[in-house]
């Protein structure tokens, strides 16, 4: 099934599908009312006395009372029990090209289904995607689309993976999870695109449902996430060894921002903190930064900056670092770490040539990290 | 800085604030918060010295509590009146908020006109947020077309309650509720966010006047409804300086805590420290000392 079908199927089915983000005003000057949301009981929180509750999903811990809802604006408690009001609804369906989420090393030249809810629990200030992911879901047009009907869809259209991406999977982290269970009944794998921020026990039950987690690490300072995205570092950290020891394939994204964090000796830290960590065969992406949402004074990042931070985090040991957001760039292909030679050429999410058979490099046959087929 | 005023109006022998036969006491409370706060003795007088006659002026309520705790409509509808009567033109008079859920579940009913004061929420067709982010300090938002469109004046009448996170939510944090994205600035103890959308100019510059529903006070474990916690102060709290009410608000909260043994905000390491930031960017007086209190009760 070629994209155009899809989306010419999709949208006929009612679904709500964009070529691209859907535009600010179309979806912000759609209200739903509440009872349009879904009502669906939230996992991973425990009651209080009193009718409050406090969530245990991510690490801010929201303790709220009747009526309240969380700092991801998705949960919401009602008379002590809690809520999830996104469950089955999706405010964005796209087929990307996997290598746009960036995964380069799960099955590469492949489209997965895309698809996201409203909300987020982190605020960067550079946020892409800010006008589904800062926003409460009654906020932004959304359709009924549930797990199975995701998961067919998936199969129907030819699409080997579902990604969770656009906004913070992990607050509609019950509709992810049933989602990619139906997937894997269908041999559809599930691709989660997140920020980190998610407590323990969800990840690790999350890691058992899903064949690919990429985490973006924001940066290698604490005081850059509280000032920019207001979160932790410690816990994206976390996140990313336990993924790292899981059977999930792990990617890793920095977006380089001027001045903010690209600091070459807190790359080198952090290059040298990964191959500790999560190992020298895990796939970082160095992204170029465009001025969006609440960081527009700063340029884009220069490209020489991007490549200096690549060649950093090579000459620590990693053996797969790439440039994001620079088309044609050298940077964007894979090469093999045993000749050096490219198995992978891409232009942009574009992949034009592979050379690996079996895991292996074509030409002289080092294995190759990554989920191929 | 000279000294700001804050009148607190009490009802003698206390209030129903649900019962019809207390909307003569509500106005007559209105009545005599507006003369002591303005020094004008007759209603036009101290309408007018508050808004011009062409304003479109929104009175902005707090119904996220529900039914239980939140603006009361006979409150909100008795201002309302009371300022039509006052000089103003009714139609030009919009009680709102978020939702119009929200209004509905504390016990308003939606009028879009003609004839009474306008009741809507921002999701009403035809209202919406803006479609221009404004980046204000630490503050990214979508104001509500409500606030920064259609009102020319704006009354904060919001419920005073203890609040989990910001202390007491009073007449700034009120508007929260006209951005699109209050649930992100509530870390810090809404410290200093509270301040800043105040400050955005889509309400400094239209602020008037802060009214707090002081009727019942959520003193402890809010913002949610705990009839335990509720005290029933039957007052209203008038102020101009946005800061020094909320200030005398919290002084009431404290007040109520105390009297039932329970730990100030401070010792529960939640005070509301937006106040203290709000008077160093010149919003008002958070000093009790610098705030002329006054009280009174109506028959």
């Amino acid at each position: 099934m070629k994209r155009r079908e899809f989306l010419r199927d999709a949208a006929g089915a009612g679904l709500v599908i964009g070529t691209g983000l859907p535009s600010l005003c179309s979806n912000l000057h759609a209200f739903a009312e509440k009872g349009n949301l879904s009502h669906v009981e939230a996992r991973y929180y425990k009651k209080l006395p009193d009718r409050e509750i406090e969530c245990e999903l991510c690490p801010r811990a929201c303790r709220l009372g009747d009526k309240e809802r969380g700092y991801c604006g998705v949960r919401e408690n009602e008379g002590g029990t809690y809520y999830t009001l996104v469950y089955g609804k999706a405010c964005s369906v796209n087929i990307d090209p996997i290598e746009k989420k960036p995964f380069f090393h799960f099955l590469p030249g492949t489209t997965a289904l895309s698809m996201a809810s409203a909300g987020c629990n982190v605020n960067c200030k550079f946020c892409q995607n800010w006008e589904i992911s800062q926003v409460r879901p009654e906020q932004v047009d959304h359709q009924d689309f549930a797990p199975e009907t995701a998961a067919a869809q998936a199969e129907a259209y030819g699409c080997p993976s579902i990604a969770y991406t656009y906004t913070e999977p992990t607050v509609f982290f019950e509709y992810m999870y049933d989602t990619a269970v139906a997937a894997r009944r269908r041999q559809v794998r599930s691709a989660v695109v997140t920020a980190g921020h998610i407590n323990p026990q969800p990840l690790a039950d999350l890691v058992r449902v899903v064949d690919a987690i990429k985490v973006d690490l924001k940066a290698f300072n604490q005081k850059f996430y509280a000032d920019y995205v207001r979160g932790e570092l410690k816990t994206v950290l976390e996140t990313i060894r336990t993924v790292a020891k899981s059977k999930a394939w792990l990617e890793i994204v920095y977006l380089v921002i001027p001045t903010l964090n690209d600091s070459l000796a807190d790359i080198r830290e952090m290059a040298r903190w990964v191959k500790n960590e999560a190992g020298d065969r895990v796939p970082l992406h160095f992204s170029r930064f465009q001025p969006l949402y609440l960081v527009k004074n700063l340029p884009p990042t220069p490209v020489s900056t991007l490549e200096a931070a690549r060649d950093t985090a090579l000459s620590e040991g990693l053996k797969f670092v790439y440039l994001g957001n620079v088309p044609g760039h050298p940077g964007e292909n894979t090469y093999c770490p045993g000749c050096a030679k490219p198995v992978i050429r891409r232009t942009g999410f574009n992949v034009d040539d592979i050379q690996i058979k079996g895991g292996r490099c074509k030409s002289c046959g080092a294995p190759i990290a990554g989920v191929w087929a | 800085m000279t000294r700001s005023r804050v009148v607190i109006i009490k009802a003698a022998g206390g209030i129903d604030p649900v019962g019809p036969a207390d909307r003569p006491k509500l106005l007559r409370m209105f009545q005599r918060g507006f003369a002591l706060l303005t020094g004008e003795p007759d209603d036009r007088g101290a309408v007018m010295s508050v808004f011009r006659p062409a304003d479109r002026i929104g009175i902005k309520v707090n119904t996220i509590g529900g039914r239980a705790i939140s603006t009361r409509p006979e409150v909100s509808l008795a201002l309302a009146g009371w300022l039509a009567g006052s000089g103003l033109p009714e139609e030009n008079i919009v009680v709102w908020d978020r939702t119009n859920r929200e209004l509905r579940d504390a016990g308003y009913r939606l009028n879009r006109g003609p004839g009474g004061p306008q009741v809507f929420g921002t999701d009403t067709d035809g209202a919406g947020y803006g479609e221009e982010l404004l980046a204000h300090l630490n503050i990214g938002s979508l104001f509500s077309k409500i606030q920064s469109n259609f009102v020319t004046a704006s009354v904060s009448l919001a419920i005073l309650k203890d609040h989990g996170l910001a202390g007491v939510t009073a007449g700034m944090k009120n508007y929260f509720g006209a951005i699109h994205n209050p649930n992100k600035y509530h870390d810090f103890h809404c410290d200093p966010f509270v301040a800043e959308v105040f400050d955005a100019p889509p309400v400094k510059a239209k602020h008037r006047l802060s009214i707090l529903d002081a009727l019942v006070v959520q003193y402890h474990r809010g913002p949610s409804f705990h009839p335990q916690w509720a005290e029933k102060f039957g007052g209203l709290v008038f102020g101009f300086d946005p800061v020094a009410a909320d200030r005398v608000g919290w002084a009431l909260v404290e007040r109520f805590r105390a009297a039932k043994g329970l730990p100030s905000l401070k010792e529960e390491g939640r005070e509301p420290a937006y106040l203290a930031t709000a008077e160093r960017m010149g919003l008002g007086r958070a000093d009790l000392a610098a705030i002329e209190t006054v009280e009174e009760a109506v028959p």
